[in-house]
């Protein structure tokens, strides 16, 4: 199929940008790397109007620490954080999560910002800034404001950005001592997206987990939390008994529907495996393993 | 000599640079567009088609249906499909055009000054069907509640029926002490080409309708395309540029006839403009035919000693609408359901069955694959209930030098099976010990115990064998399996089988140039390379002053089709012909000295109908497979570490040609075993793109490959050359099953293994 027409703007600024959107209203739509929109487009499931390219804004494209946080612009390309040695060193979920976004040549062009804006919950960033309880900054007419991820994800394919509001910047408290995480993902082949993954990031004091997040991906229609599962780490010291409780909440809470990735039945159940899995992983990193 | 080394292939460069020029690449000044309009109805009647608001739309230059075809019909083996379905429209062919069978059957050609135009104008053509009771699979088509073919002499959706009758059923059975039973499916599969169906049609300068277009045969192409125009052939021409992958999707027709019939209508009219026509991915996957999809009930039994008693089988087909190539890919499914084994006692049933789903047809391994899936499966279930190494039982039972085939012949001469098998367990690791297949200080004849450890490195060093999922190790588990194959080289069953050359030599007092020209189609395999390398050696020339004409129905002979492994021993008979006469020829003295040849191989004999009795091939191919995988038992994830193909391919023309074809094959055999899986529901496929359809991609694929590149000759092949294309893919769907058994005790009679199927069963086992 070939999209419908529309009209094309490259803005130089972030401030152009955030005019044309408010100018368009609701036709316009941000193209970032265009992987997740453009598909949409040919398939005419998305008819924008006006597309707003943002890949000509300087100063959007950075992943660096600051201010006990990790803070990455909603432009940077999944390749760059793939690379990054400051992910690579201390934000093990996030760069777990890095090397199984689609393909490498996907990867070179799509964006961290246009993964989350998105709000698809096939993706793998969701359930990540999920387990990291991300903060995502907007710039709008009015200025930036900072939206906690947990507030993040309305609906499919919906966000609470507003219409004339940009994306700009995703930040990730730090972790701090003893704390750990992973993301494990299951796909029926490399560079697909996932039947089920989960996304975790605890601290633990000797065995015990004291605090614990969970992100799932592509077992329900909005990017969800498993917090029965993560209720089930909370408290407690990581036995099997315990990590199979969680993935079993974690099974349990999840909302899959069946399709060409498998049953209702598998999805859950690799949900319980997939979320042990990285349970236990998340358990040796922040154990220093 | 120029065989027996690698040098780089004719259209390397080319293809690297991208000065190939692929069908969609081709254009002509005043280029036309065009796009085809599928019926998307998988079971229907036309009752009217409306075209008037399609040609009101601007740029629109004519649009083509079934009442333009002279002579409605094709198909290669028998013509049952209608060219363009429509009202009234039969032109002189018996077969009722006004019925769309599957959502792939044409209805128009429309062609426009743009594609924007053309693909406008397909949108508005009007069309009311009548919706006819479906017949989505074997199961509903077997009541025969509504004939999809009645114009068919079976009178029955069960149209074809193939047999083998052979010895004492009873007997066998009675001297069985062992018996397994199975029933097994078999999925379809697309053959998954880079480069999707495309065309540019013209007339040319001598007034031939002349179609450019990627394809298998060109000389079919034409003989297809001139009965459907009801033109004599020589006043149609086709031309093959670079082609994009085949394994068998191009043998039949797609846009060949249409386009000849749109350039050809608007010719009459003094409409010379050229016409292009580029399908999208999924115009391809919906419009060209897949592997069968069948399945197949079968018992084996055998003695103590594991000698092979009595095989009995009943195969289903599904053919999908049209007949295509099916009975052909019967017949070689049925006469491989009992594997390469000396059989005493078989029964065997085959039926091919008409449906409303996309048409099953030629696909790299053409029913053998089917056939070893069932056979292989037997054989290992069989190695396992008497206690006895797969390879040890294997060479037992194996045809060897005049063994007695399943249809009661001998096989040709040639047989090398058992040095195949051999040379593939030894590569694997296994030893011979005291007249036994055993690892060397091992006793057990049990499979698990006695095949050879699976090599330590390529687990360790990679961790983990799953890319995304590191596994919990508790879950992972390791297996080995064996299997090997027989197949066919060259046209079965009478089918007429020829190979034409031509070579010209060129010079004063001695050859300064020599031309070869042939039809052999170039579709990634590599032939033009070898046929250059053949044709230099054939004449005792440099490679480098051999030049090749290729494939164009003006200028090039008959050469067959590139498919059933068959061009480099047809085509290299052929060449050596055509190098002999061409060398007389400058012995008298005649400049250029053209020889020409057309190389006929020995008869082969269809099946007789009641006991399948016949010779019904000249040449086979013997392959064996061994492979050693990893699965996650949690999760149903299979990955294969290593895979040993060993391949007997008699001579290798170009040694590295051959290992790119049994890595090509043993990875596309892969996806058919694991990743692929088409989804075709109520006659409709549902994943006709790549994001759904899954084909294995670089990390998929196994860790290691190893070719083991046998060369025994073949007594009738050039140079002792047998075909090998087709082999590698053979024997890997049940070497896999075989692996996973070996990991897990569990059988699965059902592929693709996709981690969903197999962790179901994994957990209900
Ligand atoms: C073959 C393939 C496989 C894939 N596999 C995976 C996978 O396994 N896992 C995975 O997570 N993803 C996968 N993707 C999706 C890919 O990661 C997308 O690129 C990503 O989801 C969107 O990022 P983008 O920069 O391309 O966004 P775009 O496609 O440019 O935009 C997506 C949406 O976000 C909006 N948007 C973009 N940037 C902003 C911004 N700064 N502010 C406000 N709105 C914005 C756009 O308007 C649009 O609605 C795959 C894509 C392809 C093509």
């Amino acid at each position: 199929m070939i999209p419908g027409e529309f009209d094309y703007h490259s803005p130089r600024t972030l401030q152009e940008a955030v005019g044309l959107l408010q100018q368009h209203g609701d036709g316009a739509k941000i193209v970032a790397g265009g992987q997740s929109l453009i598909p949409a487009m040919r398939f005419r499931l998305a008819l924008p109007e006006v597309l707003i390219d943002i890949n000509t804004i300087d100063g959007l494209e950075y992943i660096r620490e600051d201010d006990g946080h990790l803070m990455i612009g909603a432009l940077t390309r999944e390749s760059d954080l793939e690379e990054s040695a400051l992910v690579q060193q201390k934000y093990h979920l996030l760069a777990d999560a890095a090397r199984v976004i689609a393909d490498p040549v996907v990867r070179n062009r799509a964006t961290v910002g246009g993964n989350l804006a998105h709000a698809d919950p096939a993706n793998d960033h969701p359930a990540v800034m999920l387990a990291y309880n991300a903060e995502l900054i907007a710039l709008g007419p009015h200025g930036t404001r900072a939206i906690p991820i947990d507030d993040f994800f309305v609906d499919l394919f919906e966000n609470a950005l507003a219409d004339n509001e940009i994306l700009t910047e995703i930040r990730i408290p730090t972790p701090g001592p003893g704390s750990g995480g992973a993301y494990y993902k299951v796909e029926r082949k490399v560079g697909d997206y996932a039947i089920s993954a989960t996304a975790v990031q605890l601290t633990m004091n000797g065995n015990t987990c004291t605090a614990a997040r969970i992100g799932l991906t592509n077992v329900s229609a909005v990017p969800m939390r498993a917090t029965g599962a993560e209720q089930a780490l909370i408290g407690k010291p990581i036995t099997n008994e315990v990590l199979e409780a969680a993935g079993q909440a974690a099974a349990t809470e999840c909302d899959p529907s069946p399709d060409l990735r498998g049953s209702v039945a598998y999805k859950r159940d690799l949900t319980r495996v997939v979320t042990k899995r990285a349970i236990r992983q998340a358990v040796e990193r922040a154990q220093g393993g | 000599m120029s065989i027996g080394i690698s040098p780089y292939r004719v259209d390397a460069s080319g293809k690297v640079t991208g000065a190939a020029l692929f069908p969609g690449d081709l254009t002509r000044p005043q280029l036309l567009h065009a796009k085809v309009l599928f019926s998307n109805q998988p079971h229907a009647r036309m009752v009217r088609m409306d075209t008037r608001a399609a040609e009101a739309v601007p740029g629109v230059i004519a649009i083509f249906t079934a009442a333009d075809v002279p002579v409605n019909e094709y198909g290669l083996t028998m013509f049952d499909q209608p060219v363009l379905v429509g009202v009234n429209a039969n032109g002189r062919s018996p077969v009722p055009s006004d019925v769309s069978r599957w959502e792939g059957d044409q209805v128009a050609i429309i062609v426009a000054e743009t594609e924007a135009a053309a693909a406008a104008a397909r949108e508005r053509i009007n069309i009311e069907w009548e919706q006819l009771p479906l017949l989505p699979d074997i199961d509903t088509a077997v009541r025969d509640e509504i004939l999809l073919h009645p114009e068919h002499p079976a009178q029955s959706n069960r149209y074809h029926h193939y047999k083998i009758r052979k010895g004492d059923m009873a007997a066998g059975w009675a001297a069985a002490d062992v018996i397994v039973e199975g029933e097994y499916h078999l999925p379809n599969q697309e053959h998954a080409y880079l480069q999707p169906e495309a065309a540019l049609s013209y007339v040319d300068e001598q007034g031939r309708v002349t179609v450019e277009i990627a394809g298998q045969w060109t000389h079919e192409d034409q003989a297809q395309i001139a009965h459907a125009l009801d033109l004599p052939p020589e006043q149609v021409r086709v031309i093959y540029p670079a082609i994009g992958g085949a394994f068998g999707g191009r043998e039949d027709m797609s846009l060949q006839i249409v386009m000849a019939l749109a350039t050809w209508k608007l010719h009459q009219r003094g409409e010379m403009r050229p016409i292009r026509c580029i399908w999208s991915r999924e115009e391809s996957i919906i419009g060209h035919h897949k592997r069968h999809r069948a399945r197949a009930k079968t018992r084996w039994g055998a003695t103590k000693e594991g000698k092979i008693t009595a095989v009995e089988a009943e195969v289903y087909m599904d053919a999908g609408a049209y007949n295509y190539t099916t009975n052909k890919v019967m017949g070689n499914f049925h006469l491989t359901v009992g594997g390469p084994y000396e059989i005493p006692n078989a029964h065997i049933d085959s039926y091919a069955v008409y449906t409303n789903s996309v048409p099953g047809g030629a696909f790299r391994g053409f029913g053998a694959p089917q056939g070893c899936f069932v056979a292989e499966s037997q054989m290992n279930k069989l190695a396992e209930a008497l206690g006895m190494n797969p390879v040890a039982l294997r060479l037992k039972n194996c045809y060897r030098e005049n063994s007695i085939g399943i249809t009661q012949t001998p096989l040709p001469a040639g047989v090398s099976l058992p040095q195949v098998i051999e040379a593939c367990a030894a590569k694997a690791g296994w030893q011979v010990a005291g007249g036994k297949w055993q690892v060397a200080g091992e006793e057990s004849p049990n499979l698990a115990v006695s095949s050879p450890p699976i090599s330590q490195s390529p687990i360790s060093n990679l961790q983990s064998p799953f890319q995304s999922l590191p596994p919990n190790p508790a879950t992972l588990r390791f297996g080995r399996g064996f299997a090997c194959a027989y197949k066919n080289i060259g046209y079965s069953f009478g089918f007429p089988e020829r190979c034409e050359a031509t070579i010209e030599l060129y010079g004063a007092g001695s050859v300064e140039r020599v031309v070869l020209k042939h039809s052999a189609a170039e579709v990634g395999q590599g032939t033009h390379t070898a046929l250059r390398q053949m044709a230099a050696t054939a004449v005792g020339v440099p490679l480098e002053i051999v030049e090749l004409v290729m494939s164009d129905t003006a200028v090039t002979g008959d050469s067959g089709s590139v498919s059933a492994s068959r061009m480099t021993w047809m085509a290299g008979n052929a060449i050596q012909l055509a190098a002999a006469a061409a060398k007389q020829e400058w012995t008298d003295e005649d400049r250029p000295a053209i020889g020409h040849a057309r190389f006929t191989p020995p008869a082969t004999e269809p099946l007789n109908p009641e006991t399948g009795h016949s010779t019904p091939n000249f040449a086979y191919g013997y392959v064996a497979e061994c492979v050693d995988l990893a699965v996650d038992i949690e999760t149903g994830h299979i990955h294969l570490l290593r895979v040993v193909c060993a391949d007997d391919v008699g001579k290798a023309i170009n040694p590295r040609l051959i290992e790119g074809q049994v890595e090509g094959g043993v990875v596309q055999a892969l996806g058919y075993a694991v990743t692929e899986e088409l989804v075709v529901r109520d006659g409709r496929v549902l994943n006709p793109r790549f994001s759904t359809y899954l084909i294995p991609g670089v990390r998929d694929i196994p860790d290691a490959v190893e070719s083991v590149i046998l060369e025994i000759p073949d007594p009738r092949g050039p140079w002792g050359v047998r075909g090998m294309a087709e082999m590698p893919f053979i024997p890997l769907a049940p070497a896999i099953a075989a692996a996973l058994h070996d990991a897990t005790g569990v059988w699965f009679n059902e592929i693709p293994l996709t981690p969903g199927k197999v962790a179901a069963k994994l957990r209900d086992a």
